[in-house]
């Protein structure tokens, strides 16, 4: 049974810029985070799950539909939710015009149906009672918000999310994840993150990018497996961590080869992460 | 409390709409203060009606207003959706709308002053529905443009659509400019042809190139013909017989190919 999302060597070049060095993985139902720094390509991606970018080479299968064919293209549209990292509002528009708008490029055309859509996802991202003003005027919380209800018209099987928590306040990133937990629930949920907490908290598969080629592809418990035996707490910094960082309690978090006798912690995702993309993670974090 | 109770045949009739409007006011003043003649009610209450009652509720509060331009649209018995997307273009906003009266109500003026003037004219008015075309599909001009573009909606439809109401706004106001045009009644309409055809053939163009570019390209290329004309065979040489014989080719030929490779145009393809 084929995954709803198969990426095979998929490859992309922007003029002399390698976005994408061939990067490899599959999603099936649930939510799949892409995790990996500035530059790793991950948005790239995205945008050709989205259908809105072709790959250079390599295989996209995406609801078992090839997106290179127009009408296999046409086809994955009609079942398809996309947040673009930056989406653009009109935003001389209410809240309720601007999703009543892309509603009518998702092919609502009756108008009371397309209205009881409009309802019902911005109930589900609480944005009812905002819904009569103007995008101008609302906070840049809940203009993500809008963002996301747009994505989620008509109910769609494949759900494509750009860096949704981006910018968000710690309680409205919470509130995402509900929302995204949610979605996952029944359908096929690919994100990208910088945060590793929003991958331990709502994915059920991480893919790890970076300069453009996928490092690991697995649950995040075998991602958080790859660091067991390498993070450890010491008085001090050690000179065999790769990164090393005091934590609240007054102890360094060290991870790297640990020396022999170290007192070993449990490692978490973000260890496992910072371990993955070694030497681009310290350059960030020097 | 008020000592008296509703008597079940009446709220039956209150609950299927069957009660006159004064009835029904008292009804519902008694039923705000009176918990058991609530709980009567709620049995009798039709699930479905109540829930189509309150979609239409709804669907009065939510409906947007429409704008200028929406209602314009819909008078002119455009389908609420397509009104919709095509008051949204760029190019059919009011503060468009406004410079390009203000652009054609200046070149029309300035013919009143010589020849040079009703030239300027006669240039300027086939290029700005060429603009405006590029602006209603220029995706740094389309805040929306992304989300679009993983959209289903037919691409091709979309962009004759908005190309036709551009080009018919623009025309109408480039016809209302050339009657405030000095000289023969003829060339107060010679714009008109040369108008069809740089706009298909920005259209045809855009295939293959940014439609930005082309439109620049294809404005460029047009003063430089009104230009070399006008120095082989008089200041209108490009407004005569043989240039709109021309203008006529080039809009036939941009129509079929536009029709030609409508597939192309249908699920398109973002840049970086």
């Amino acid at each position: 049974m084929a995954e709803p999302v198969e990426v095979f060597h998929v490859r992309k070049t922007f003029r002399r810029t390698v976005a994408l060095a061939g990067a490899d993985f599959t999603a099936g139902r649930g939510v799949t985070g892409l995790l990996g720094p500035n530059g790793a390509g991950k948005t790239t991606l995205l945008r050709m799950l989205a259908t809105v970018l072709a790959p250079a080479s390599g295989r996209l299968r995406l609801l078992g539909l090839d997106p290179a064919m127009p009408a296999e293209r046409l086809a994955i549209r009609r079942r398809l939710g996309y947040l673009p990292q930056e989406p653009g509002f009109h935003r001389g528009m209410t809240v309720f015009e601007f999703v009543d708008y892309v509603a009518i490029l998702k092919e609502l055309t009756d108008r009371r149906a397309r209205h009881a859509e409009v309802r019902r996802v911005l109930n589900e991202v609480g944005l009812a009672p905002v819904s009569g003003k103007r995008i101008r005027a609302v906070s840049g919380g809940m203009r993500r918000r809008v963002a996301l209800a747009q994505a989620l018209l008509g109910e769609p099987e494949l759900v494509i999310l750009d860096e949704p928590t981006a910018g968000l306040d710690p309680e409205l990133r919470l509130r995402f994840r509900e929302i995204v937990s949610r979605i996952g629930e029944e359908r096929t949920v690919v994100l990208s993150t910088h945060q590793t907490e929003d991958v331990a908290a709502v994915c059920q598969r991480v893919v790890v990018l970076h300069h453009g080629r996928s490092l690991f592809a697995g649950t995040p418990a075998a991602l958080i497996e790859q660091a067991a035996g390498r993070v450890w707490l010491d008085a001090e910094r050690s000179p065999t961590a790769q990164l090393a960082w005091r934590n609240g309690d007054g102890l360094v978090r060290n991870i790297g080869g640990a020396p022999a006798g170290a007192e070993l912690a449990a490692p978490t995702l973000e260890d496992a992460y910072l371990l993955l993309v070694g030497d681009r993670a310290m350059a960030v974090t020097a | 409390m008020n000592g008296w109770h509703l008597d079940e045949a009446t709220v039956t009739r209150y609950a299927h709409g069957r009660v006159t409007m004064a009835v029904a006011a008292s009804v519902e003043a008694h039923l705000l203060a009176c918990a058991p003649c609530r709980a009567l009610l709620t049995p009798a209450v039709d699930l479905a009606r109540l829930r189509s009652l309150w979609d239409d509720v709804a669907e009065r509060v939510d409906t947007p207003a429409p704008g200028l331009v929406e209602r314009l649209l819909r008078l002119a018995r455009i389908p609420e959706d397509t009104s919709r997307l095509l008051a949204s273009t760029p190019s059919l906003r009011a503060s468009w709308l406004l410079a390009l009266g203000a652009v054609l109500g200046f070149a029309a003026l300035a013919s009143e002053a010589d020849e040079r003037g009703t030239l300027l004219f006669l240039t300027l008015a086939p290029i700005l529905p060429v603009v405006g075309v590029a602006t209603a599909f220029h995706r740094r001009l389309d805040p929306a443009h992304e989300i679009g573009l993983a959209a289903p909606y037919p691409a091709f439809r979309l962009l004759l659509l908005r190309s036709a109401a551009v080009v018919g706004v623009t025309s109408l106001a480039a016809a209302g400019a050339s009657l405030l045009l000095a000289g023969p009644a003829l060339a107060a309409a010679a714009w008109l042809l040369p108008a069809l055809a740089l706009t298909s053939l920005t259209l045809a163009l855009s295939r293959r190139f940014d439609i930005v570019h082309v439109a620049c390209g294809v404005g460029a290329g047009w003063a430089a013909a009104v230009a070399g004309a006008q120095i082989e065979g008089g200041r209108f040489a490009a407004f005569g017989t043989a240039g709109q014989l021309a203008c006529l080719l080039v809009t036939v030929a941009s129509l079929l190919a536009l029709v030609a490779y409508r597939d192309r145009y249908a699920t398109p393809l973002g840049g970086a």
